[in-house]
C-alpha cells in the first residue's frame, strides 16, 4: 500500500476525492500493522494510583486479582477543529520532476482533510492565501464540507508573491474556537519573520504545525555550468556557477532549514520538512499524533 | 629567427574574430527558473566572475589558436648552430675546364681539393664533381677516402666550357633527393663568362652552403688567341682566289695594342705567315688566299705568334677537303628552262663550284642512275618514265635525297611522282589578284637553318607567291606555310632517304623566290642537306654534337660508323658503333668520323672561345653568389677549410603540433559550455 503515498504515483489521479481516499486508506491500514498505534481502541494506559485520583477510574478487577491498585486510562473521542493554511504564491509551482510543490500541497491538504472529516469526525477548514488571502471555507463538519475543500484546493493555483504576515493577521480574525493549525507553504522568507507572524496564533491555544515544501533541487541543485536563473515571483535574473550551487548555496539552505526549525519549536510550534519526492505519511503522522496530544 | 614566408602572417586579422565573439558581441543565455533567488544574492558576483574568467581561458586559447596556424603558415625558421658535422654532405666540384688550363690553376685547384678532403672527418659523406663541360658525378655520396681521393686525382684539365648555370641546374637536382645539409665547394679559376646572364639560373638551393676556392686572383692576365677562323669546308678549286680563302679573327683579352704574327699551317706545313696590328683588348682579321691544300681531307690550324698568359688557345683548327665537284642531276620539263638557270646560278654562287648541275628533260632521264648524283631536283615534272621513277624510288629508300618543286603542270597532274600523295588543290593567287606572302618558317629545319633569323622572316617576308600546289601533307613535317596556312616546305622520309617538296616553282613564273637574296642562301643549306654534307662542316665546338646517321635508321641494321678522336683512339665500342646516333665532341684538335652513310669527314674541334676570357668573376658577383646560398663566403688559396656556422631550421612542425593541443583544449573547454546551454534549453 505504500506504493499508493508515493507523490509521482498519485500525481497520476485528477480527482482529489479518489486521491484522498487513497491515501488515507493506505495510510490507516499501515497503521493497523504498527505494534504502537492502537488507532480503533478506546484503552489508553495504566497508571499506579496515587493518593487524590479519582477512584471510579480504579480498575476494580485488576486490583481483586493482583491486590494493586491502578488506574484505567481511556483515550476520549472530543472532536477538533483542523485548518489548513496554503501558500498559493507563484515559488509555489516550482518542481524538478512530475510534482510541483503546489500538487504537493494540494495531496497532503486533501488528504488532511479526508482523514479529518471522514475518518475523525473533525471540522476542517481551508485558507488560501499569497500576498493577502484568496480563498477562506470555514471549519466545518456539514455534510458536503468535504466537497467543498476540494473545490477550494482545485481553485487554489499559484500566483503573486508570499507574504505571511498580512494573511496571518487576518487568520487570527477568523479564529474562535482552538484547534490545530497546518500552514503550508515553502517558507522563502527570513525564519523569524515566519514565526513572528505565526505566532499569535499559539496564542489561542492553536497547535501550529508548519509543513516546509520543497523540491529536491532546491534542496541539492545540482548545475553542470553556468545558468540564468529567474525568480519565479520576481522574475529577478541571476548568473549562478555550479560551484557555487554545490557549496555557498547547500549551506544556505541547510541553515535555513535549520533556524526555522529551531525558532519554530523555540515558539511552541511543530515543524516538519517535507520534500516533493518522498511519501505523503509523514505529513499525516504528524497531524495524528497532534490529534492525539491534543486530547 | 625568421618566416620563411612572411606574407602569411597577415592572416593574423584573424584574431578579430574570437575579439569579436568575446568581447563585442552580447552573451545569451537560456533563463531557468528557480523558486527564490533568496540564497543566490551572494554568489552572482562570483559567478559571473568566474564564469568571465573561463571564457577569457577560451578566449585566450582561441587567440592563441589563430596565432598559432597564421604562424604555422608563415613557416617561422630559427638558426641553428651546426655541431655535427657527419650529417653534412661534402660536395667537391672540382672545375677542369679548358682555361683551367692556364699556368698552374688547374694543379693548384686540385691540390686545395686534396687538402680538403684529407681534413675531412671520416664519417662524413663527400662526393667528387666535375665541372667544364659536361656536369659529371664522380662518386656518389661516399665515406671510403680512398675512392673519394682516387675520383679526384683522376680528374684531368678538359677542353670543354665551364658553366655556373650547369651546376645550380645539377644542385637543384641533387637536393631533391639529398635532403640534407649539402657543404659544396667549389674550386675554380671563377671565369666570368662561366656565369650565365641571369644570375638565377646559378642559384643554388637553401640546403646547400656554397663555398668558393677560388684559383685565380688579381687582374685577368693579357691573352690573345685566334677567335675564329671562316673557311670553306670543301674545295673544288684550290687556285680560286675567291673562295680559296680563309679569314682568321685574333681576339685580344686583356690586352694592350701589339703586333702580332699569324700563321696559317696545312697538314703540319706553315704555308704563310702575316703580321696584324691588334687594338688594345680588339679584334683584328687576317685573309691567307688561296689556300694551298692538297686532294682530299686537309688539316689546317690558324695560329698566333708570340708569349701570354694562355699558350693553349693560341691556335684553331679546321679542316678543308679539296675534292671535284659533285653532280647535281635536274630533271625538268621539257619547256622549262628558266628553272634550272636560276637554281644552278644559286648553287655555283653559294657552293663555291663545289656542286656541278646536270639539267636533263624528263622524257631523257630514263637511262640515268641516280645514285650517281649527289642528289636530284624534279622540277615541275608531275610525269616521268617509268623506269626512271622506279630507279628514283630505289634511290630514295636506299638513304638518296630529292627535291621536288611543284610548278604549274601541277594544276593538270594530280598524282606526285614517288610523293605517294596527291596534290588536293591549286592556289593561283595572281589570278586572285593578289600574292601570297611566306607566313610561318621553321629554322631549325636543317634547309632553313639561320641562327638569328631577322625581323623579316629571315629574308622570307619579301618572297610574293603567285602560284602555289597543295599537296596532302600525311606525315611530312612542314617547315614552311604560306600566309593562308597552305604549305610551302615539306619533307617527307621515305625508306632511308627523304623527299623534300616544294609546293611551288624553281622559276620566277610562280613565285619571286628566285629573285630574292634568301634565295641563294636556301639553295646552299638545301644543298648541304640533300647532299648530306651538313654534318661536315670544317669545324666545331667542343661539346657540340655530331649526327652520325640518320633518325630513321634503325640501329644494327645500317652500316657501322667508325669515329677517332684527336689522339688516334676509338671511343666507341663495337656496340655504340652500330647503334649511336650522334657522338659529342669532347676534345679539341681533329676527329675523323665515318658515318653510317659511307661518308667520310675530318673535324676541326676548338674549345669554346668564351674560355680564352680569363677574366675572374668579380668579388661582388661571388659574394652574390655565395650568399644566395646562405654560405658563409668565398675562400682564398691556402686558407683552412671551411667551417659552417648555422643552418635554418624550421618550426613549421613544432607550431603545428602546438596548435594542435591549443585546438584540443579550446575544443574540450567550449564542449562544456555547449553541454550547459543543452542542459538549460
Amino acid at each position: 500500500m505504500q506504493r499508493f503515498l508515493d507523490p509521482n504515483v498519485l500525481a497520476g489521479i485528477s480527482s482529489l476525492d479518489l486521491l484522498a481516499k487513497t491515501v488515507v486508506d493506505g495510510f490507516v491500514a499501515g497503521l493497523h500493522r504498527s505494534p504502537d498505534f492502537g488507532f480503533s481502541q478506546e484503552f489508553a494506559e495504566y497508571r499506579a494510583y496515587v493518593p487524590g485520583d479519582d477512584l471510579r477510574h480504579v480498575d476494580w478487577n485488576l486490583f481483586a486479582r493482583t491486590e494493586r491498585c491502578y488506574l484505567k486510562r481511556y483515550r476520549g473521542e472530543t472532536n477538533t477543529q483542523v485548518t489548513v493554511l496554503l501558500d498559493a504564491s507563484n515559488s509555489m509551482q516550482y518542481a524538478s520532476g512530475q510534482v510541483t510543490k503546489m500538487d504537493y500541497a494540494r495531496f497532503i491538504a486533501a488528504s488532511l482533510f479526508y482523514l479529518a472529516i471522514h475518518n475523525q469526525r473533525d471540522a476542517a477548514g481551508l485558507i488560501v492565501f499569497d500576498e493577502d488571502v484568496r480563498e477562506y471555507i470555514r471549519p466545518s463538519t456539514r455534510p458536503g464540507q468535504l466537497a467543498r475543500l476540494f473545490a477550494g484546493l482545485e481553485r487554489a493555483e499559484p500566483r503573486a508573491t508570499t507574504d505571511f504576515a498580512k494573511p496571518l493577521r487576518h487568520f487570527q480574525n477568523l479564529l474562535h474556537r482552538r484547534g490545530i493549525v497546518i500552514l503550508i507553504s515553502d517558507f522563502y522568507e527570513e525564519p523569524e519573520k515566519i514565526v513572528r507572524a505565526s505566532g499569535p496564533l499559539r496564542f489561542h491555544g492553536n497547535e501550529v504545525v508548519l509543513l516546509h515544501i520543497l523540491d529536491p533541487q532546491e534542496i541539492r541543485p545540482e548545475l553542470r555550468g553556468s545558468a540564468l536563473l529567474v525568480d519565479l515571483e520576481t522574475d529577478r535574473r541571476i548568473e549562478v556557477i555550479p560551484e557555487y550551487a554545490r557549496t555557498t548555496y547547500r549551506a544556505r539552505i541547510d541553515t535555513h532549514i535549520e533556524d526555522l526549525r529551531s525558532r519554530a519549536q523555540g515558539a511552541g510550534m511543530d515543524y516538519q520538512l517535507l520534500v516533493t519526492s518522498e511519501p505523503l505519511d509523514r505529513a499525516l503522522r504528524q497531524y495524528l499524533s497532534l490529534r492525539q496530544a491534543d486530547n | 629567427m625568421g618566416f620563411l614566408a612572411p606574407w602569411f602572417l597577415g592572416g593574423l586579422a584573424a584574431l578579430g574574430v574570437p575579439v569579436f565573439i568575446h568581447l563585442l558581441r552580447r552573451h545569451r543565455a537560456t533563463p531557468r527558473p528557480v523558486s527564490s533567488l533568496m540564497f543566490f544574492e551572494r554568489g552572482t558576483q562570483s559567478s559571473t566572475r568566474h564564469r568571465r574568467l573561463r571564457y577569457l581561458l577560451l578566449f585566450a586559447l582561441r587567440c592563441a589558436l589563430v596565432l598559432l596556424v597564421v604562424l604555422a603558415f608563415a613557416n617561422p625558421y630559427t638558426r641553428k648552430a651546426t655541431a655535427d658535422t657527419n650529417s653534412q654532405l661534402l660536395l667537391i666540384v672540382l672545375d677542369h675546364s679548358f682555361s683551367m688550363r692556364a699556368g698552374t690553376r688547374f694543379g693548384d685547384a686540385k691540390q686545395q681539393a686534396l687538402a680538403l678532403l684529407s681534413g675531412k672527418p671520416h664519417a662524413q659523406r663527400a662526393q667528387i664533381m666535375s665541372l667544364g663541360g659536361q656536369f659529371a658525378m664522380r662518386t656518389a655520396a661516399i665515406m671510403d677516402d680512398a675512392q673519394l681521393r682516387a675520383a679526384l686525382e683522376n680528374i684531368q684539365p678538359g677542353d670543354g666550357h665551364a658553366n655556373f648555370g650547369e651546376l645550380g641546374q645539377a644542385m637543384r637536382s641533387l637536393a631533391e633527393t639529398e635532403r640534407g645539409p649539402i657543404a659544396l665547394h667549389l674550386f675554380s679559376d671563377m671565369q666570368r663568362t662561366a656565369m650565365p646572364s641571369n644570375l638565377s639560373e646559378a642559384v643554388l638551393p637553401s640546403n646547400v652552403e656554397l663555398v668558393l676556392h677560388p684559383v685565380a686572383n688579381g687582374p685577368a692576365p693579357a691573352n690573345w688567341t685566334v677567335e675564329s677562323v671562316e673557311a670553306p669546308a670543301t674545295l673544288s678549286d684550290p687556285k680560286d682566289p675567291k673562295h680559296s680563302r680563309a679569314r682568321v679573327v685574333i681576339a685580344g683579352f686583356g690586352t694592350p695594342a701589339a703586333t702580332k704574327t699569324v700563321s696559317l699551317a696545312v697538314n703540319g706545313r706553315t704555308i704563310a705567315t702575316r703580321k696584324v696590328d691588334v687594338p688594345a683588348s680588339g679584334r683584328a682579321t687576317v685573309d691567307f688566299a688561296p689556300l694551298e691544300v692538297g686532294h682530299g681531307f686537309n688539316r689546317c690550324e690558324a695560329q698566333v705568334q708570340g708569349e701570354d698568359a694562355f699558350p693553349a688557345d693560341d691556335s684553331s683548327v679546321f679542316a678543308v677537303r679539296w675534292s671535284d665537284p659533285e653532280r647535281v642531276l635536274f630533271v625538268h620539263a621539257a619547256d622549262d628552262t628558266r628553272s634550272a638557270l636560276y637554281f644552278g646560278s644559286a648553287l655555283s654562287a653559294a657552293t663555291q663550284g663545289s656542286f656541278v648541275l646536270q639539267t636533263v628533260a624528263a622524257e631523257q632521264a630514263t637511262d640515268l642512275d641516280p645514285s650517281k648524283y649527289a642528289f636530284v631536283v624534279l622540277s615541275d615534272t608531275v610525269t616521268l618514265p617509268g623506269i626512271f621513277e622506279h630507279t628514283l624510288g630505289q634511290y630514295v629508300a636506299k638513304g638518296g635525297r630529292i627535291l621536288i618543286a611543284l610548278g604549274i603542270s601541277a594544276s593538270h597532274h594530280i598524282q606526285i611522282p614517288l610523293w605517294g600523295a596527291d596534290v588536293k588543290a591549286t592556289h593561283d593567287y595572281a589570278r586572285e589578284g593578289g600574292t601570297a606572302a611566306v607566313g610561318q618558317v621553321d629554322f631549325s629545319y636543317p634547309a632553313l637553318d639561320q641562327g638569328q633569323p631577322g625581323a623579316d622572316n629571315g629574308g622570307w617576308a619579301e618572297v610574293k607567291v603567285f602560284y602555289a600546289a597543295v599537296p596532302e601533307a600525311g606525315q611530312a613535317r612542314v617547315a614552311a606555310r604560306l600566309s593562308d596556312g597552305t604549305p610551302l616546305l615539306l619533307d617527307k622520309q621515305v625508306g632511308q632517304g627523304h623527299i623534300v617538296l616544294l609546293a611551288s616553282g624553281l622559276e620566277n613564273l610562280t613565285n619571286d623566290l628566285p629573285l630574292q637574296p634568301v634565295f641563294v642562301v636556301f639553295v646552299d643549306r638545301l644543298a648541304r642537306y640533300l647532299s648530306g654534307e651538313e654534318h661536315l662542316s670544317g669545324s666545331k665546338v667542343v661539346d657540340s654534337f655530331v649526327q652520325l646517321r640518320g633518325p630513321a635508321e634503325p640501329a644494327g641494321v645500317a652500316a657501322s660508323v667508325e669515329v677517332i678522336d684527336p689522339g688516334g683512339r676509338r671511343p666507341l665500342s663495337l656496340n655504340e658503333a652500330g647503334a649511336l646516333q650522334s657522338f659529342r665532341l669532347e676534345r679539341a684538335g681533329f676527329y675523323q668520323i665515318r658515318f653510317a652513310n659511307g661518308r667520310d669527314a675530318v673535324i676541326g674541334v676548338n674549345p669554346d672561345r668564351r674560355e680564352s676570357n680569363l677574366e675572374p668573376l668579380s668579388k661582388d658577383v661571388q659574394d652574390l653568389w655565395s650568399g644566395a646560398s646562405g654560405s658563409s663566403g668565398t675562400y682564398q688559396a691556402g686558407s683552412a677549410p671551411a667551417q659552417r656556422k648555422t643552418r635554418p631550421v624550421s618550426l613549421w612542425w613544432y607550431v603545428m603540433l602546438l596548435a594542435l593541443v591549443v585546438a584540443v583544449a579550446e575544443t574540450a573547454l567550449a564542449s562544456g559550455y555547449l553541454g550547459t546551454q543543452r542542459e538549460e534549453a
